[in-house]
């Protein structure tokens, strides 16, 4: 389109300039907060801290856990919802993906709001567990791992069906019936023919469920509270409450280097697969 | 090419320009920095009028207390903000932090007025109680009974109770309150962590929102919390019996103060604003809007009201406050003890 590269980076420079000066430049402010040394110089203490601390280590590890199961989670949902909806005429096809959709145009305060009445000791789920004999007395599930869970695959799960909706649709028609044809049973027609073609869809769909669990704020403060702490509300904490700005920057860069983490864990799973089967 | 980026660098140029507001500076301003509660009614009671009165602007600042004191830190060489209302506590912090100025009260017509307690919170002539609240336990008069912190403990009661986090501006003076109960009152609040920490599991939340409480309370989530007298009223309006309690060991609190920033370029117009906010007209004002309880003893209210708030001279003297120098230097640990024993 352009004659020479200087003018098309010229043209990208204003941008370019833009997102360095007011994006880039103070997210390296507040980040490098975390290395430097009280006396000058830099150090990792703060990250060494952080760690030796039982409390942190407990936050961070049921983040970790709380976003690799709720990933875990979406994707089994999601896949047996894709392949229901790829199955439809056309114009249902369309009504139902909308269906699924819609909940993201709503408001997470909103919706997490009403998991609170939902998840309550007089709620549905605990007046439905009642009623089918199920449990006495109610179960308390709010203020738990339990309900930031619920909350957070709600929130999520969209994002993962909309992903493998589209792998799926680019996925030949034909593939699954010459499998079956060749005597794959479901199990092998899934993992052997499903899951590398539409392995694109999983890595896209993983990553923005994983890091949008690590990262979502309302629906941990909300459901869990502080006594339920997970690394974003703990960040919170530290701002605006112990107005620690060292340890919020150390928790703030741990979830970038989980966001990056979790994305590139995923593609080398979907690439170690590939490897497998290419010599055949 | 060259053309193409100096067209490219202009436009930038004129972006940033445009985004920068040309500095108009026709008439006095004052700034202040102020709680971001009910900020109609103070513009309708105090800060609107206020303008009238001395034909300047008024650029309010909001935020927690701890944002605001980050900021005037930051700003400590250069200060933005003239006047600010914080707790006790934090002025006490500001002062040794070196940011505030002492009050020249001569200057204020209002002092006189005020209740004893109010007149110099910390004792050092750098603040000015405004308002203050008690903070006692809200309870289901039909499911409960509270005549002392410690029941909130029982076996038969834990697992319907919200207790404020430590973290939160009711959360130490409840914990006093319990090591009082305790008999083990020590400044360092280990007895009654421990205690709350042995029946975290129970325990419903450890809230850091009172706002979120009375949802809870309408849902029979919870029965009980600590709360501070200033988010009473909506309690009352629920379908369910809910008492104040007045526990055996007493109420506690907190009281908000005002603060003149060191080297703050308006001090004059920041005393005639305090002075303002403590009349007994913008006082009684925001009584009767439920706002903020009146440190100005000369404000007179109907019982329906003074019900709603903490209100006269006895309320104010019983109230059991955390001195602000004891809050401060133990701030820390009550943290530390506190994710030791119940943030786990």
């Amino acid at each position: 389109m352009f004659q020479n590269r200087a003018e098309a980076l010229a043209l990208a420079l204003p941008a370019a300039i833009f997102a360095a000066t007011v994006f880039l430049v103070p997210v390296v402010i507040l980040l490098s907060d975390g290395f430097r040394a009280p006396a000058g110089g830099w150090t990792i203490s703060a990250y060494t801290d952080f760690f030796s601390n039982p409390l942190n280590q407990a936050v961070f590890l049921r983040t970790l856990r709380l976003g690799a199961l709720v990933t875990i989670a979406s994707a089994v949902i999601g896949y047996a919802a894709a392949f229901a909806i790829v199955s439809l005429e056309p114009g249902a096809k369309g009504k139902v993906t909308g269906l699924v959709v819609l909940p993201l145009m709503i408001s997470p305060v909103a919706r997490t709001y009403a998991w609170i009445v939902i998840l309550g000791r007089t709620g549905i789920v605990n007046q439905a567990f009642q009623a089918l004999g199920i449990t006495e007395a109610p179960l308390r599930i709010l203020f738990s791992e339990t309900a930031i869970f619920i909350g957070l695959l709600q929130l999520f799960l969209p994002l993962m069906i909309i992903s493998l909706i589209s792998a799926l649709e680019n996925m030949p028609k034909d593939a699954i019936p010459a499998a079956r044809v060749l005597g794959a049973n479901w199990f092998q027609v899934f993992w052997k023919v499903v899951l590398p073609l539409t392995k694109e869809g999983l890595v896209i769909g993983g990553t923005l469920v994983f890091t949008g669990s690590l990262t979502a704020y309302i629906t941990p403060a909300i459901l869990g509270g502080s006594k339920v702490l997970m690394l974003e509300t703990l960040l919170y904490q530290q701002v605006a409450v112990s107005n620690n700005f060292v340890a919020a920057s150390v928790i703030a860069f741990i979830l970038i280097v989980m966001s990056f983490a979790a994305n590139i864990l995923l593609k080398r799973v979907a690439t170690a697969r590939n490897k497998q089967r290419s010599p055949q | 090419m060259n053309k193409v980026i100096l067209a490219s660098g202009a436009a930038l140029m004129l972006t940033m320009g445009a985004a920068q507001t040309p500095a108009l500076a026709q008439e006095k301003t004052l700034t202040i920095s102020v709680y971001a509660l009910a900020q109609d009614e103070y513009k309708q009671i105090v800060y609107e009028p206020f303008q009238k009165i001395c034909g300047c602007k008024l650029v309010v600042e909001t935020g927690n207390s701890v944002e605001r004191l980050a900021k005037m830190e930051a700003n400590k060489a250069n200060p933005v903000v003239d006047m600010a209302v914080v707790s006790m506590a934090d002025a006490l912090a500001a002062s040794r932090a070196g940011l505030i100025d002492k009050i020249d009260t001569s200057k204020l017509s209002s002092f006189g007025k005020l209740y004893d307690v109010a007149k110099d919170p910390n004792k050092d002539g750098m603040s000015v109680g405004y308002t203050f609240y008690a903070t006692s336990i809200a309870y289901r008069s039909d499911k409960m009974k509270i005549d002392s912190w410690a029941d909130l403990l029982k076996p038969e009661y834990a697992s319907h109770v919200a207790w404020p986090n430590v973290t939160t501006n009711q959360g130490p003076p409840a914990l006093y309150m319990l090591g009082l109960a305790l008999a083990k009152d020590t400044a360092d609040l280990k007895a009654p962590i421990e205690a709350v920490g042995a029946k975290k599991a129970e325990i419903v939340t450890f809230y850091e929102k009172s706002s979120q409480l009375v949802q809870l309370m309408q849902q029979e989530e919870i029965w009980a919390a600590p709360i501070g007298r200033f988010t009473w009223a909506p309690f009352t309006k629920l379908a369910f019996p809910i008492a104040w309690a007045t526990p055996k060991e007493g109420q506690t609190g907190g009281m908000n103060v005002m603060i003149l920033t060191k080297g703050a370029k308006n001090q004059e117009l920041a005393l005639q604003f305090m002075d303002f906010w403590l009349s007994t007209e913008v006082q009684t004002k925001l009584a009767e809007k439920l706002i903020d309880s009146p440190a100005n003893k000369d404000v007179k209210l109907p019982e329906a009201i003074a019900n709603n708030l903490t209100y006269g001279e006895e309320t104010a003297k019983s109230l059991k406050l955390i001195p602000s120098a004891v809050a401060l230097d133990n701030r820390a640990g009550w943290i530390k003890t506190w994710n030791e024993k119940v943030g786990q």
